[in-house]
């Protein structure tokens, strides 16, 4: 769900900026760090973001009837990593508003926070405790993925609450106003992109387990005594 | 190609100075963002969508295309600015949100047409290599050239995979769509990295040692272009403020009858 341009007050759109850029700027360092370690490491960033960038072009079928596209966060947190999603999302955010219109120049610091800050980060945490816990594959992966969908929703939820209060209750009552009109869409959505991540990891670790390795999700097999011998 | 990148590209624009548009585009969205949406957002927008069709030359399709579905997202994000909610289920109309709705609605508008006028005049390949002047890491820049020359590729390949499912079938139902979709994700994903392993190869033959630069075409800004748009933006700030005054003129007038 992207802001639309000029959606937000400037002083509002300037100050999710500078809460966004912390994280990029973390996100960015990490980045340079690697490639400067890997420089082949550039064209698999390279590739992950261009799959970010298709993956949020694919249409999903939701509940209510309509067709509406993943954020793609939860699978990029997955396999890339939150620090590594947060550069990989913002310039995926810059492509879709310079490329498709959608979200904006003014607001991409808004669209940053929620879909390539929060939904990365609430995903990757999820993913973590749920492997840490004991969670199957699906299971973590699906919890993960769903509940980023449905955190960047809450956040830019609570993003536009914020910037149009609502007359009579304030702040809560316009993020119930703006939660309930979103809810509809997004979090259907939700759960079908729990699904359809899940049914991606699946297929991967069947047609692509190298890849999974590499990017460390897969662990790798333990060298067998005969194969050493 | 997507169509805002295809028009940038086809548009008689496309070999101008990617500061001249963005100074125009740029400085039009401040005035967007900045100026009382009546006039100041009405008359930003009006004056993006004549450049745009005018001398930018973007086709009325297109422009109407890009613009759905931000044009959704601001109607539907205006409907509870109509609405308050003073307890739990006590929902009433506000007539006084339709003030704040019409304003949002109009600078977002006009917000959209002026982000339109860079996207649609201005090749992404002709920005991100001057990125780094503005103090972006090399390296992201580099990543970020790279998304943009390989997304176009699985744009492609994820559309034939849909159009392959989809002539078996396989949107037929719920339950297939999404197995189908799953499908469209993971051929993307093993294109995606097929085709980073073999442009590692293709560099490592070439001797890579970690710098991806390409040559970027040296053009001069043009001075007129950018005295045009300094007069341009000028008299939309100018106009924005006298408009006001002038309507304020006008209405204490007495009728004729009474001169």
């Amino acid at each position: 769900m992207h802001i639309a341009e000029g959606y937000l007050p400037p002083v509002q759109a300037a100050a999710w900026f500078a809460v966004s850029t912390p994280f990029v700027v973390h996100g960015a360092r990490s980045l340079v760090h690697e490639v400067r370690a890997n420089p082949e490491a550039k064209l698999l960033l390279g590739a992950s973001g261009a799959f970010a960038f298709v993956l949020s072009a694919l249409k999903i079928p939701s509940v209510t009837g309509s067709c509406s596209h993943p954020t793609g966060v939860g699978l990029g947190a997955i396999l890339f990593r939150a620090p590594v999603m947060s550069v990989l999302g913002t310039i995926v955010l810059l492509f879709q508003a310079l490329l498709l219109a959608h979200g904006g120049l003014s607001t991409l610091g808004a669209n940053v926070f929620s879909m390539a800050v929060v939904g990365p980060w609430v995903a990757y945490g999820v993913y973590r405790l749920g492997r840490r816990l004991g969670g199957g594959l699906g299971v973590s992966v699906f919890f993960a993925a769903a509940l980023a969908d449905l955190a960047t929703y809450c956040v830019t939820s609570a993003q536009l609450a914020l910037a149009f209060p609502d007359p009579d209750s304030g702040f809560v009552g316009a993020l119930a106003k703006f939660g309930s009109i979103f809810a509809l869409t997004q979090i259907p959505l939700a759960v079908s992109e729990g699904l359809l991540t899940v049914l991606v990891i699946r297929l991967l670790t069947r047609v692509s387990p190298d890849d999974l390795r590499r990017l460390g999700i897969l662990r790798r097999p333990a060298p067998t005594p005969g194969a050493v011998a | 190609m997507l169509a805002l990148d295809a028009a940038a590209y086809a548009g008689p624009w496309r070999y101008r100075h990617p500061g001249e548009k963005a100074l125009l585009a740029v400085g039009l969205l401040g005035c967007a963002l900045l100026l009382p949406a009546w006039p100041g957002g009405a008359l930003t927008g009006l004056t993006a969508a004549a450049v745009l069709l005018g001398p930018a030359g973007l086709p009325p399709r297109v422009l109407l295309r890009a613009v759905r579905a931000p044009l959704l997202f601001i109607g539907t994000g205006c409907l509870p600015m109509l609405v308050a909610v003073s307890g739990p289920g006590s929902v009433r109309w506000a007539p006084e949100g339709l003030a704040t709705a019409a304003a949002t609605a109009g600078r977002a508008g006009a917000a959209l047409l002026c982000l339109l006028l860079f996207a649609a005049t201005t090749p992404l390949a002709d920005v991100l290599p001057r990125l780094h002047r503005l103090g972006v890491p090399v390296a992201v820049t580099e990543v970020a050239a790279l998304i943009y020359r390989m997304l176009f590729l699985l744009l492609d390949s994820a559309r034939a995979v849909r159009q392959a499912q989809a002539a078996r079938l396989g949107y037929r139902t719920w339950a297939a769509a999404h197995r189908s979709l799953a499908g469209q994700a993971g051929a993307v994903f093993v294109r995606a990295f097929d085709r980073a392993r073999r442009m590692e190869e293709g560099l490592a033959l070439r001797g890579y040692t970690g710098s991806l630069a390409v040559v970027t075409e040296a053009r001069r800004p043009s001075a007129a272009f950018v005295a045009g748009t300094v007069l341009l933006l000028a008299g939309v700030v100018l106009a924005a403020h006298l408009l006001p005054t002038a309507t304020a003129l006008l209405t204490d007038l007495p009728p004729v009858a009474d001169r």
